[in-house]
């Protein structure tokens, strides 16, 4: 990583300056509806999870095709603990975080001895796993009836002596979405660039390496995978506030493979990518919802149009919109520069 | 005094191909020593075996620092790699979307701590160590003659620098023991000059090296001693003159015809 030693004056900082306070003022503006706003916290939230389950195909190279499910248990363990206990949603946080992790940590630790496409098997049958049970453990869950009525966010200082503000309306959760996404790249960005961050780009781009530098495969996998559920579980539980209804179908397969498209379309590895492949599928879907109809299509066929898209970008630029640096900088040097530098070896040293 | 590594009737077997049988030698400290051999004749096997990315079926290999023996057949890689055994290997494996210094700084992995709360919090521990890293890293890239490249992505840098960036990895774990896996290969002949007159630093800061070379004029420049392996065996040992003369050797290398011929000779 190149040092910043320049003062934040680069394009890239100006760029995600302006974006943030576009993002602070946006509920203020005139022509912004209450529609827009819950499009945009929907957009915060999958950016939330695609940031989390980034950390497994994007930082460690693994296939992962079940965070939907660690999405459901975080949503779950939010909804059930608000339901019969009625935690405030600051406790809930922390709480949705460590139980994402604990499942993360179940899963991984006997499974990431696989390989690849083993791998992402395991995950998909987990997510099922996920979604059967939701559906069958009805003195838990209510199964199919889904648990509805959760309370909204609030935050109670009648303790304190002070007033209870309760969130309605969707402002109070924009922001607070908006501090979650904060919060979730403030993480990312800090762990990318630490020790474990480097062993997980190290595990990514050569297994054998890595071990030969002292890294043990199977703790920093489980780690990643670990972190990365409790990212799921933590969107999970801002959800079920925020909707205030959950129910097991919300969590089938389609999600986890919606998350990871947002993940290839912006870019595997980078974190900015990752979020603008979550803002532009989320849109789209609004859009195509719009236009579709109008066309006179099913509202569905714009499953048909995201595969497209999905195909269109391997063919053209597979390593996404935002690359990762080091492949961003090969694509700009192209083949001219390779050429050139080709016989130059030998003559340094 | 004990050779830092002993290897004691080393067997390899891959289902009923046997790659190595009954090999047995010992490395001193502080000794350049090149392992040899035509292709195929069970070289990096034995590295992988030492390194812990194989399992040696049936053997003892030895490992000894500061009068502590260890036993290190079938330990895990990073295990071994703790225990102070780096190497490279023979097609170059670099993190190829990672820069220069990003790649020095993984190899200090095994002699750091930092972990997931380190990382997010930033500890005073943490960013010290962070600049430890930073800092020792650089200097293993100067070391190696690779100053001052540290931004540059690992995989766009040439064939001969690549090749020191892996050294100047390995050499970033710490190691008592570095093995090289053809470092030479592909190098022209003022890079493998360069690259002499690297392994011969490195043995001076107290590192002992064991290399398997084909280029025998690196061979024949910086090893003080040769062992021989052929089709899995060992075959012949000593200082590399008596090495490239002995009528075995040539045989393995040559075939019989040439080995009469160099007898009569």
């Amino acid at each position: 990583m190149d040092k910043p030693t320049l003062p934040n004056l680069t394009r890239g900082a100006k760029l995600r300056l302006g974006l943030l306070i576009l993002a602070l003022i946006l509920p203020i503006l005139p022509f912004v509806s209450d529609y827009m706003l819950h499009i945009v916290i929907l957009i915060f939230l999958y950016m939330i999870l695609s940031l989390g389950l980034n950390i497994v195909p994007g930082f460690n190279g693994l296939l992962d095709l079940g965070y939907v499910g660690f999405y459901g248990i975080g949503a779950y363990t939010s909804g059930l603990l608000t339901y019969h206990f009625g935690l405030s949603y600051w406790v809930i946080i922390p709480l949705a975080f460590i139980n994402g992790a604990i499942w993360g940590i179940l899963l991984g630790a006997p499974t990431l001895r696989l390989t690849g496409d083993y791998f992402a098997i395991v995950t998909f049958g987990f997510s099922e796993l996920v979604v059967l049970v939701l559906t069958n453990e009805i003195w838990l869950t209510r199964g199919p009836l889904g648990l509805p009525g959760i309370d909204v966010v609030s935050i109670d200082l009648t303790l304190f002596g002070g007033p209870k503000w309760e969130f309605v309306g969707e402002i109070p959760y924009y922001y607070l979405a908006l501090v979650m996404v904060l919060a979730t790249v403030f993480v990312m960005h800090r762990i990318q660039d630490s020790r474990l961050g480097r062993a997980w780009f190290a595990i990514r781009d050569d297994e054998v390496a890595a071990v030969s530098c002292g890294i043990n495969l199977l703790t920093y996998k489980v780690i990643a995978f670990a972190i990365s559920a409790a990212f799921g579980a933590v969107g999970g539980s801002f959800f079920a506030r925020w909707v205030t209804f959950l129910s097991p179908d919300m969590f089938k397969f389609w999600e986890s493979f919606l998350i990871l498209c947002m993940i290839v379309l912006g870019g595997m590895g980078n974190i900015w990518g990752v979020m603008l492949g979550a803002a532009l599928l989320v849109s789209l879907s609004e859009i195509l919802r719009e236009v579709l109809p109008l066309l006179g299509l099913p509202v569905e066929v714009r499953f048909l149009a995201f595969g497209l898209i999905m195909v269109l970008m391997m063919r053209y630029r597979p390593a996404g919109m935002l690359p990762i640096p080091a492949v961003a900088a090969q694509m700009r040097s192209g083949r001219k520069k390779r050429k050139k530098e080709k016989p130059a070896p030998g003559l340094k040293s | 005094m004990t050779p830092i590594l002993e290897i004691k009737n080393l067997y390899k077997f891959f289902g009923g191909l046997r790659a190595l049988k009954d090999i047995s030698f010992s490395i001193n400290r502080g000794e350049i020593i090149g392992l040899i051999g035509p292709n195929g004749a069970g070289k990096t096997t034995l590295f992988n075996c030492v390194a812990g990315i194989e399992k040696p079926t049936d053997g003892r290999i030895l490992f000894t620092i500061d009068d502590r023996t260890a036993s290190i057949g079938g330990r895990k890689p990073e295990v071994v790699t703790a225990q102070g055994i780096a190497r490279t290997f023979q097609n170059i494996r670099l993190f190829d979307n990672l820069t220069v210094l990003d790649n020095v700084k993984i190899g200090r992995h095994c002699r750091t701590r930092a972990n997931f709360f380190g990382a997010v919090l930033r500890s005073k521990f943490q960013q010290a160590e962070e600049k430890m890293i930073a800092e020792s890293a650089e200097r293993y890239l100067g070391f190696v003659g690779l100053k001052g490249r540290g931004a540059e992505i690992a995989s766009s840098m040439p064939y001969g620098d690549q090749r020191r960036l892996e050294i100047a990895r390995a050499l970033a774990t710490e190691p008592r023991l570095l093995m090289l896996d053809e470092p030479a290969a592909g190098m022209n002949p003022q890079e493998s000059r360069g690259l002499m007159r690297l392994i011969q630093r490195i043995r001076d800061k107290g590192t002992t090296v064991l290399l398997i070379e084909h280029d025998m004029k690196v061979v024949m420049g910086v090893c003080e001693r040769v062992v021989v392996i052929n089709h899995g065996e060992w075959l012949a040992e000593g200082v590399p003159q008596q090495v490239q003369n002995d009528p075995k050797v040539i045989e393995a290398y040559l075939g019989r015809g040439a080995a009469d011929a160099a007898q009569a000779g």
